[in-house]
Formats: C-alpha cells, structure tokens, sequence
C-alpha cells in the first residue's frame, strides 16, 4: 500500500499509508484462494467472516462488503488500522506460507473507509425494544464492541465515558497518524444513530457507583471496560522531574487534548529537543514517532534485545524509517536534573542476555560498570499500564487479582458479582484493541442471555435473523 | 558653578536642576514622577532635599542648581518624609507585599510573577521585576502602612489593541500624561475627576482607540508601575539583553532598542525616548519575529509534497535545479526592504552566477506592497518574499522561494529557504533618504533560519561559483562600497506612522502584517473600511455545554465565585474533592477546589482566581454561558472524623475551599477555628461565612489593614507557642502557604493535611503528571490525594512541577486577543459579574 515517504510523514501528523484505490483493492482481493477451512477466520479474535467480504470486494461491491464485515466487528476502519493482523488472520493465510499473505487489513480498512466516504452508512434493521438497560462503563474499544452488540439486540445502552471524548484508547492513546480521530468520531456516530446513549464526563465510581448504577439507575447489566489507565514508572531516582512523563500523559496531551494545534488549542506540548523513549511496546512507539513529529531528537531505550521487543514489527519498521533511534541493551539507573527540577540526563547501564526467564525471553542482565550517561532532556516512561483502580476500589464484592485487574469467567466474562460483566484491559491487563472487542463481544453475548434468561435466542441466530 | 551635595563638592551645568546634577554625580535622590525624557514636574514628592538657608524641603527634580548650595538628600528627616510619602501614595496600590514580612521567602520561593488578571499585589504583578516603586519601597526601608488602604475596583482595561491598563495599580505620577502630551502635542488621556476619584482616561470615557491614541507605547514605556502594560511583554519579565537596531518594516528606518530573553525578542522601544516610533516598531516587531508558523527549516518538493532537508542537501538541490537555467531565464526578484549587503549579493549572484539582467529590487508601495510582472522567457526564479500571485508565477518552470514566513507563494514553491530577518540579522538598511542605518542582531532566528546573504552565497558556492566566501556583513559592505551606518537617533519629528497609526505599513515582504500579529487587525487604517474590534469572546460560539453557569461574582478583587448547574456532581460532592473544568472544546483541562454544593438545586460553586489563560477564559464567561466539561467530583475526599481542635488555614482560592471542610469537621464534633489570610482587607472574601460556620474565626491580613497583621501561618504559630493544643491542622491555598504552615506546624507534632493542586490532564489517574513525592513514595494527587501529609511533601518539587508549562503559557497568553467592552471587567465592580 502507497504510503506518506518517511522523510515527510516524520514532520506531519497525517496519517502513514494513503489506502487502497478500488481498483488496487480488487487486485489485492484477487489473491484471495477462498480456502474451504479458512485459517484467517479462526486466527480473527472475532471471527470475521474474512473471505466472505473479501469476495465481495472482488465484485466491487463494497458498500456490501461493509456490511458483512460489521457483522462481526463493529469498529472496522479502526481494526483494519490497529489490528496486529501479522498474528492473527494474516499469519494463518495459506498464501503466507510461500509468500506474501492477503493484506487483509488493509482490505478491511479500505472497505470501512469506502463506505464512510460515500456518506451513506446504512442503519441496520433494529429488533424490537426488550426493555432491558444496560450501562457501559468506559467508550473504548470493549465497551463500543458490547454497546454496538446489545443495541443491535434490542436492548437500551447507555454508555459513560469520564473524559471529555469517546474512544478511550483510540482517542487518547493512538496517535492521529496511525488512526485519525474522524473514524473514531465516525464509528461512535454511527452507534449513536443506531440509539447508543453517551455520556460525556461521567466518571462511574465517583458520580455513581456500578451498584447505584443498578440498584438505583434501573440497569439491569453493567459492562465495566474502563480499561488500563494507570501508567507504570520504573521506580528509579529522578522520576518526578519536570521532562518525564508517562506516554499516557505524553499522548493524551498530543491526542486528546489536540497540545501539537497549540496556540489553537490551549494544551501545551511538549517541545523539547533530545527525546528518551523507554521501553519496546507499541506505545513506546507511538510515544517515540509522536515526539518526533514534535521536533524531537529520538532515541528508544530497551533492556533486551531487537527480537523481544513487543512492539508490532510495522510499527518498529515505521519509527526507525522515520529517524528513531534504537538503544537496545541498555536500561536506565536514574534521571538527572538541575537546580529547578528540570531533566538534564539520564543515566543508563548496558544489559546482556542471560538464561530465559518466566515469560520465555531471555533474560537482561546488567553489565557491571558500563554506566554512562545520556544527554536527554525529556523522557518518556512506556513500561506498560495497570488497571484503572476506580471501579474496583468503589465495588466491594468485585473480585480482583493482584495486578487489580478484575477476575471473570472467561467464557462469559461474567465477574463475581451477578449482572455485572467486564472486558478489555480491566481484565486482560494492558492488551490490544482487538483482544478487548473480542472479549466485549463474549460478554455482549453473555450480557444478553443473562437479560433474556435461557429462552434467548442465540446471538449469531438473531443477527443472521436480520441479515435475513 | 559649584555646589555641595552632601559634603561632596559638584560642578552643575546651566540649566541643570539639582536632581540632575546630584544623578551626573552618581548620587541618587529617590524620585518617581521624573523622567529623563520629560520636563520637571514635582508631583511625587519623593527627591525632597534639605537646602542650608532655604525653609523647607524644595523637590530637587524642580529647583535649578545654584552656585554655593549646600544640599543634603539623605538625612533622617527626609527619609521619614519619604517613607511618609510613600506610604500615602500606597495607600491606594495594592501595596501589601511591599509590606509583608515574607517577602523575601515569597521572592526566593516564586521569582516569576504570576499571570494574574487582576493585579491584587507585587508577586501577581507583570511590572514586579522592574518596578520602580517597589525599589523605592526596598530603599526607604518601607514596611508600615499608616491607615488601611483602599482599592478602587477599577475595570480592567484590555479592549484596547496591545496596551492593558489596570488603574488600580496607579499612583498619580502623570508620567503617561505628559509623555503623550510631550510626543503628540495632545495628550489623549489626561487627569480625569478629582481628589480621591482622580483618575488617568480619556475624556467622556472613550477607549485609547476611540480617543484617537497612536499606540507608539511611550506611556507604557515610561510607566513606573504595572498600570501600563505591553500585552505580548508583559509576563517575559526582565529582559536580560538589549540590543540598538534599525526598524525595517519602512524606510523610516527609526532606531529602535531591542530586548530579549534567552536570545527571545520580547518587545522594542524607541532609542531616542524623545520622538515616538510607530505602533509596528513599538508593538509588532517581537510578536512578527516569533510567530510560531515563521519557516524554520529548507524544505524541498518530492514528488507532490515539500520535504525537509538539511542545508547542504537543500542547497545542492537547488544549485542542480537552478545550472539549466543560467542566462536570460532567471530572474531574482527582491525589494528595498532587504539590507545593502543582501542585495550586493543578489544582485552579484544574479549577474555573475545565473548570468542574467533580471535582477528585479522592487520598491513598496505606502503600504509596504510589491508586485512583479517577470520579464518574458523568464522560466525559473527566486523570490524573498510573496511578491507575486499564483498567476504572475503559473510559466515558471523553477521557483524558489527564501523568506520568513510561508506564503501561497512558497506554497508552489519546488524549494523554500527559511531567511533570518530584522532583529536576528546584522547588515545595513537604507532608509528613504538613502542614508545607511545599522541593523544588529538582537535575537537568536528561529529553527535553522539564515540571512539571506548567507543563503545566496551558499547557492553560490553550490553552483561552483568563487567570490561568495563572505565571513560576515560587514565584509560585504566592503566590497559593496556601503558607507559607515549610523542609527537614526536624532530625529527631529515623528515618523509619520507615529503621528497616525493609520499610515502605517500593513505588508513586509509581501505578508499581511496583520495575519502574525493580531492587535492590528483593530487598528483602522485610511482608506480602509474601519474594522470592528474582534474579541476572542465576541467572535467565539457560545460552547455547546450542558453545564451552565447560573452566577457569576467577583466577591474579592480577581476571586471570582461562580456557580455552576451540575446535579451529578452535587449529589455525590464531598468536602476535600475537586472538579475538572474545560471551557470549551480547545481549552485545557483544569482542577478547581469545590467550594460549596447544593444538592436540591443541582448547583456546585467554585472560587476562581484568573492566573493564565484557562482561567482567564473561564473567569470571561457570564452567568447564562455554558462551560463545555466539567467532571468530577474527583479526588479522595479529606477524612472527616472527631480530632478534637482544628485549626483550618486558607489563603487565595483556598478560602473557599475549606468552607465545606468547617462544615464537615463541625459535623463531626469538633472544635473549628477558621484562619483564613488575605493581603488586604478589601481581598476578604467569605469572612461571614465561616464565622458562622467555626467556633473561631480569624481573619489575618498580611498588611495589617484588618485583625491580626501576618499570614494564617502567624497566627497558627502565635496560637502553638501560647500552648494551644491543635489536634489537626488542614492548609488550602498556594504551595508556598501550605510549605510555610506545614513548616510551622511540624515541630510541634500537629498532623497536618495539605490540599495539593498541581498540573492534572485527566484527573482520574491515568496520566501521571500530578505526581508529586510524599516520603519515598511518589503519589498521584488526583487519585491518591489531594490532601497528602504536610510534613512530608517535597514542596520545591510541588513548586517547579506547576510552572513546567510557563513559557508556553507566557506565548499563549501573550497573543489572546483583547476583550470587548461588554464582556470584560466593566462598571465599577462588575466584570463579567453580577
């Protein structure tokens, strides 16, 4: 797919790839072997329906091709951008095995985008009202997955987002270059006109606890996705210096709250020179590739190796092209300031790989001595995220683990407390987008057997009901 | 003639008064309304001097030195006449911290001022690193006001394009009235009403525009208080350089005095003080060269899109670009407005180099306008600026642009150079009479900008070119036979412009001066429709938020309640708990201390000092407009329970907010004593309240103006060391106000809660930046606070986490459009209020 030239996309925030024209598209679609056992179906955390819309694409019938594809994904111009495609459909493709597999998301995401484009998003038909509430705690990717279900089966939704706009991760965390807020916003819309209720600067746990929400509000479900918002530190000498922050706050300030429009928009951004990324995720990346654009000198720090970096290759691939530096092998000790607070430097140590260690990567182990230091003057912490505390700390009875992330069944996501469902990063820990839509669609489909009682239709009968 | 001047033998000059003889000599007599660009006036009565043989105290600035004098400036009878007469004049300047015995701590603690709205004392004041009478005040050992002073609650001023005034910070001196008379002939404003209610205004209330005002900024020049103020400057502080240059945006060529900071141009005044330059030379000149689209990088086209590259690689590109059209087919197209020496260099790179005649110097027009017709057969060309439209250029095969700001010029450029211009560049001007005026460089250009010489000469060089090996400017000028320059100091009359704003220039290498700085898009022009002031408030869309503001109050000098219709916030307000506010959509997100809450009405009620800009907009909203977000309440509310004495300690906002707090802790038993300080008594704000609410009520104020004279903090401690028993102690307000109380407080064992407010974006934890360190452990004051042990706060930590974003706070306030009339502080002591 055509993409934005590294040199030029390192100064904007436009987005990367330019997309498929139709007529590339078809040619993409034509490679497409129709397995009779499709592996990219089985690989999908929410089994799309894969050759199937892929077929329609070939036909050029791409309004219908959207159709099929939201089916079973209610967000696809975001999961045809954000999806780590290369392990899950992708890597099952029989084409793969020789070759390069079908770009299925980039089919996936020029499908979404063809159809917001023509400006006429079609309503599904809606079954009849059932009368049931259900409240959606958090409008990221696992609550706008559940609350797109449960409208679609006739239940009322109703969903509470604390801050200011929808998306939750896809708003604050994912930067405009890799996914522009207009599909967000449109994606949202679209669950708004289907009759989606949203509420805006509701923060449940403080305006109204999950149990006053029901005991109190009339919802007969709650789905709590109120994700993973707590960023970790590293627990080292001078993190609390001015130019350290966490890549939430970094993001959230560039994406959220718009700081790279300033003066436009009153945030300030952060516009500082010699940039320190640390960590190998894709927010390390999405933080790294963000102060770029800012103006930043760029250098990610990581205590392993290439290979054990979490990040997407893609990702990896698109920071380096763009002029991020890597630092591999190298961990820092602490962070250096001067008199006002302010970050001068930060010392790191050089790591070694040692035997594998519990999660099967070999293990960084510092090599004595080798402490130098590097001149920075911002850094950025992308170590990963906990679960927002909020909820369960306002919710006796839910029960937690000890990272705080909240224990369910994971075949109908259902928590210890009866009516009450999560998903997402509040019980998988900092996951993907895709992951977090695959377990709101569990628990869409839990939520409405426990509304309905035994006698409920199944939900793939009742949505293959309406395509009918 | 020879006098004596405390014991010192002087020799005075004809005509020279005793003041200035007595400052030749290197011995200063405080004074305040002279200045030495004005006649004498004796009003201030601060340069008294005792005179052998003459009764009384003479104002030195008004007696003419006279052979065989013998004059003391400095005995104690006149220091206590000073002291005296200070203490009269600040009796109504909001003069407290002139007499806090804090003042140094505070100084050390915050040097910045803070950005306020109102100007309620020095460390809230943008004058407070030059002002005159704080110096005065440091001199004569000031710190006593005789009666308690009083505030005017004049409006604020700042409908006017670039110039903000707050007469309540005005002591009289006339210094603004006589340097506009004095400059203009007429003086705009002037003395208005009389005794107490003497004010500086126009007549029959008019605004600066509509009483004809020049905006040469003389007044604000020579203002010894904050009263005037330059809107873009105000908040930079000292200056730590200045630099004399030459103005280029006419061939006036005025000499103007350039101040930066940190190799930033913050504003410029004229050198000659006694001839005023225009509105673009006073006013325009910092806000132009730092205006945040100015091209900081060489940018090249691959493709359908400009890329940045570096120098080297811009210029081989461009030298490659440029060798097929070598001959008539090039064309360098520059004007006058370009220095002697850049235009050497044009002129030799186009003759020698592309081997072409047309080298094209426009001249501008009145207006600062120039177009080009390019000759025929032109195919390829270099433009300094936007001297032609998308027509004139459709033929060109090649164009080059090099300049300092993107244009639709640059725009279809296939090569942009970034030009370092006026103040950042040194090199000779010619002014309209074709005498050469120095420019020199004052600031540092932005990104990788360079002058223009320095960009042709690297062409040049690219292309294999010898002789454009030039080290400096002045080399050039060598070469180019460009004569000794001289700053056009000594100028008999105004420039024209000066006289009548409305004959300025409105374009500099064909940019619309107007489009970087905004406040002259007020200023009418002659032979221009008369344009109506925009108003950030005017011009913007009520916000579509849901949460209204039902009232709107300032109950203090720059504290404004206001209370805010949000039912689910209320019902669940705890006292200790915080809300998020956006105003609208673009603003910031900002926590504001609950003040108070009223489930029935659905209401919650903030106490709002203007300090920035989010709170600026916030404090310009009236009762009937919406705000856009406000969340909450967050935070961990203060843990209520049966303590026994409490001792509540408020300051600023802070007031406001322990009023629930009193509330609660009297609920639950215990005995309340409210302590809550102001800097004058006229700053009080809710004394009724919580004198209802606590078993004991305290107002201090830090003047001494009313009750106990000193901060809450004195009075805690006054109340420890008589061996009252304090079993808790809560401190809301500044942290330099909660450091002092939890300090006073920890040796005498009293836990003591402090109410932490520092930097938030999300305000639910999900972010990190209101990390502060309690102890070894680092908290986030959102979740985990915000009350937190006093004792163990890292309060210099607290302190420069909150001013991480001055800087950029300084620019964006800087560049906020003025408000209308209607919708600022008008009418006595409305602002927007009720």
């Amino acid at each position: 797919m055509p993409e934005q030239a590294p040199e030029d996309r390192a100064r904007n925030f436009d987005e990367v790839p330019y997309g498929y024209t139709p007529e590339t598209a078809i040619i993409e679609a034509n490679r497409c072997m129709k397995c009779k056992k499709p592996g990219c179906v089985a690989g999908c955390p929410v089994h799309v329906d894969i050759p199937g819309f892929i077929s329609l694409v070939q036909e050029g019938r791409f309004i219908e091709a959207a159709h099929k594809l939201k089916e079973q994904n209610a967000l696809p111009a975001v999961c045809g951008r954000v999806c780590p495609q290369e392990e899950q459909c992708e890597i099952k493709c029989i084409l793969g095995v020789k070759g390069e597999p079908v770009a299925i998301g980039r089919l996936e995401r020029f499908v979404a985008d063809y159809e917001r484009a023509s400006g006429n998003i079609e309503l599904p038909e809606l079954p009849p009202k059932t009368g049931k509430r259900v409240a959606v705690v958090g409008a990221g990717p696992a609550g706008l997955t559940v609350a797109g279900d449960l409208i679609r089966l006739g239940h009322e939704v109703t969903v509470f987002e604390a801050l200011q706009a929808p998306g939750g991760v896809l708003t604050y965390g994912i930067p405009e270059f890799r996914l522009p807020k207009e599909i967000v916003y449109a994606e949202v819309h679209f669950l708004e006109r289907m009759g989606v209720e949203f509420v805006m600067d509701f923060v449940v746990g403080r305006n109204a606890t999950v149990r006053e929400l029901m005991e109190e509000e009339g919802y007969d479900a709650v789905f709590i996705g109120s994700g993973a918002g707590l960023p970790s530190f590293m627990g080292i000498p001078g993190e609390n210096l001015v130019g350290v922050y966490s890549a939430n706050e970094y993001l959230t300030r560039s994406n959220l709250m718009k700081a790279y429009l300033f003066p436009k928009y009153d945030t300030p951004p952060i516009k500082r020179s010699r940039v320190a990324v640390i960590g190998g995720g894709n927010v390390a990346m999405d933080a790294a590739r963000t102060a770029l654009r800012l103006g930043g000198d760029v250098t990610i720090v990581y205590r392993r190796a290439r290979e054990q970096m979490p990040a997407r290759a893609e990702e990896i691939h698109h920071a380096e092209e763009e002029g991020v530096k890597m630092m591999l092998l190298n961990n820092p000790t602490r962070i250096i300031g001067d008199e006002r607070h302010r970050v001068i430097g930060m010392e790191c140590i050089k790591m070694e790989l040692g035997e594998p260690d519990s999660s099967g990567r070999r293990r960084p182990i510092p090599v004595k001595g080798s402490e130098f230091i590097l001149d920075v003057d911002t850094v950025i912490v992308a170590i990963g995220n906990k679960p927002n505390p909020l909820i369960p700390q306002t919710m006796p009875g839910l029960e937690t683990t000890r990272h705080g992330t909240i224990v369910v069944d994971e075949n109908t996501m259902a928590t210890a407390v009866p009516g009450v469902f999560a998903g997402g990063d509040i019980v998988s820990g900092a996951a993907t987008v895709i992951s977090a839509m695959g377990q709101g669609r569990i628990a869409a489909k839990s939520i409405h057997e426990y509304l309905m009682g035994p006698q409920a239709a199944p939900v793939e009968e009742t949505a293959a009901a309406q395509e009918a | 003639m020879e006098l004596v001047i405390d014991g010192k033998q002087v020799t005075a000059e004809a005509g020279e008064t005793i003041l200035q003889c007595a400052l030749r000599h290197g011995i200063e007599i405080p004074h305040l309304c002279t200045h030495p660009s004005l006649p004498p006036f004796g009003a201030c009565r601060m340069c008294l001097v005792e005179i052998e043989g003459m009764r009384g105290f003479p104002t030195s600035c008004t007696t003419p030195a006279a052979a065989g004098m013998t004059v003391r400036t400095n005995t104690p009878a006149l220091q206590e006449l000073r002291r005296n007469t200070l203490a009269l004049m600040m009796i109504e300047h909001p003069s407290a911290c002139l007499v806090c015995a804090k003042r140094e701590l505070c100084d050390q603690f915050r040097p910045a001022s803070e950005k306020a709205g109102r100007t309620t004392g020095c460390h809230t004041c943008n004058n407070k690193e030059v002002c005159e009478v704080r110096r005065l005040s440091e001199e004569l050992g000031f710190c006593h006001l005789p009666v308690p002073p009083m505030y005017h609650q004049r409006p604020l001023e700042r409908d006017n394009p670039f110039i903000d005034r707050d007469l309540n910070l005005c002591i009289l001196c006339g210094r603004c009235v006589r340097i506009c008379k004095h400059q203009h002939g007429a003086s705009v404003i002037d003395f208005v009403g009389r005794s107490s209610a003497t004010k500086i205004g126009e007549a029959f209330g008019r605004s600066l525009l509509e009483a004809g005002c020049r905006f040469c900024g003389s007044c604000v020049d020579v203002c010894p208080t904050g009263t005037l103020a330059d809107r873009y400057a105000k908040w930079y502080g000292k200056p730590d350089s200045a630099v004399e240059t030459t103005c280029i945006f006419c061939d006036a060529a005025c000499a103007l005095n350039a101040l930066a900071t940190d190799g930033k141009l913050v504003s410029a005044h004229a050198v000659n003080a006694g001839v005023p330059v225009c509105v673009l030379g006073r006013f325009a000149l910092a806000e132009f060269l730092n205006g945040t689209d100015r091209l900081r990088m060489p940018h090249v086209r691959v493709g359908k899109v400009l890329r940045e590259h570096e120098w080297d690689a811009a210029l081989e590109t461009a030298a490659a670009r440029l060798q097929p059209y070598v001959g008539s087919a090039f064309a360098f197209v520059c004007d006058t407005t370009s220095t002697l020496e850049d235009r050497h260099v044009f002129r030799k790179f186009t003759r020698e180099v592309m081997q072409s005649e047309h080298f094209i110097e426009l001249t501008p027009d009145a207006r600062g306008e120039a177009h080009v017709t390019l000759p025929d057969g032109v195919k390829a060309a270099c433009f300094t600026g936007a001297f032609a439209d998308d027509e004139a250029v459709a033929g060109l095969e090649l164009l080059l642009v090099q300049d300092c700001y993107p244009s639709p010029l640059s725009e279809r450029a296939d090569i942009v150079l970034p030009a370092a211009v006026f103040a950042e560049i040194e090199g000779t001007a010619a002014d309209r009479a074709g005498a050469p005026r120095p420019l020199r460089r004052a600031c540092t250009p932005p990104g990788q900008a360079r002058p223009d010489w320095e960009i042709v000469c690297g062409l040049a060089r690219a292309m294999g070119a010898n002789g454009f090996l030039y080290e400096s400017a002045r080399e050039i000028a060598l070469e180019a036979g460009v004569a000794e320059a001289a700053l056009w100091i000594a100028r008999e009359e105004a420039p024209a412009a000066a006289r009548d704003p409305r004959e300025r220039r409105t374009h500099f290498r064909g940019h619309d001066i107007a489009e970087k700085v905004l406040g002259l898009k007020n200023l009418p022009l002659n032979g221009a429709a008369p344009a109506a002031v925009v108003a950030a408030t005017a011009q913007a869309p009520r916000a579509a938020g849901k949460f209204e503001i039902l009232e709107k109050s300032e109950i203090a000098p720059n504290n404004h309640e206001i209370v805010i219709h949000a039912p689910h916030i209320a019902r669940k307000a705890k006292a200790g708990q915080f809300v998020i506010v956006m105003v609208d959509e673009n603003s910031e997100r900002v926590p504001y201390t609950l003040c108070d809450w009223d489930v029935a009405r659905g209401t919650i009620t903030l106490v709002v000092q203007e300090m920035g800009q989010s709170s600026r907009k916030l404090v310009l909203k009236s009762a009937g407009d919406a705000l856009a977000h406000v969340v909450g309440p967050l935070g961990i509310p203060l843990e209520i329970q049966h303590y026994g004495t409490v001792a509540l300690a408020g300051g600023c906002y802070g007031v406001g907010g322990i009023l629930p707090i009193a509330r609660a802790m009297k609920d639950a038993g215990n005995h309340v004593i409210a302590v809550v300080e102001a800097r004058s008594h006229y700053l009080a704000y809710y004394s009724d309240k919580l004198a209802g609410i606590a078993d004991e009520f305290m107002q201090t104020t830090i003047d001494g103006s009313h009750s106990f004279r000193g901060h809450a903090v004195d009075y805690i401690g006054k109340m420890l060391q008589d061996g009252r028993k304090l079993d808790c102690v809560v401190a809301i307000g500044c942290p330099f106000m909660m450091m002092l109380t939890a300090q006073e407080t920890q040796p005498h064992g009293v836990k003591t809660f402090v109410a932490l407010n520092p930097i938030m974006l999300d305000g639910t934890g999900m972010c990190g930046a209101c990390r502060v360190s309690v102890g070894e452990e680092t908290k986030f004051a959102c979740v985990d606070g915000p009350f937190f042990d006093g004792h163990l706060v890292d309060w210099e930590e607290v302190r420069d986490r909150r001013v991480a974003y001055s800087a950029a706070e300084i620019q964006s306030i800087g560049r906020t459009e003025p408000v209308v009339a209607a919708a600022h502080h008008g009418g006595g002591h409305a602002c927007s209020c009720k």
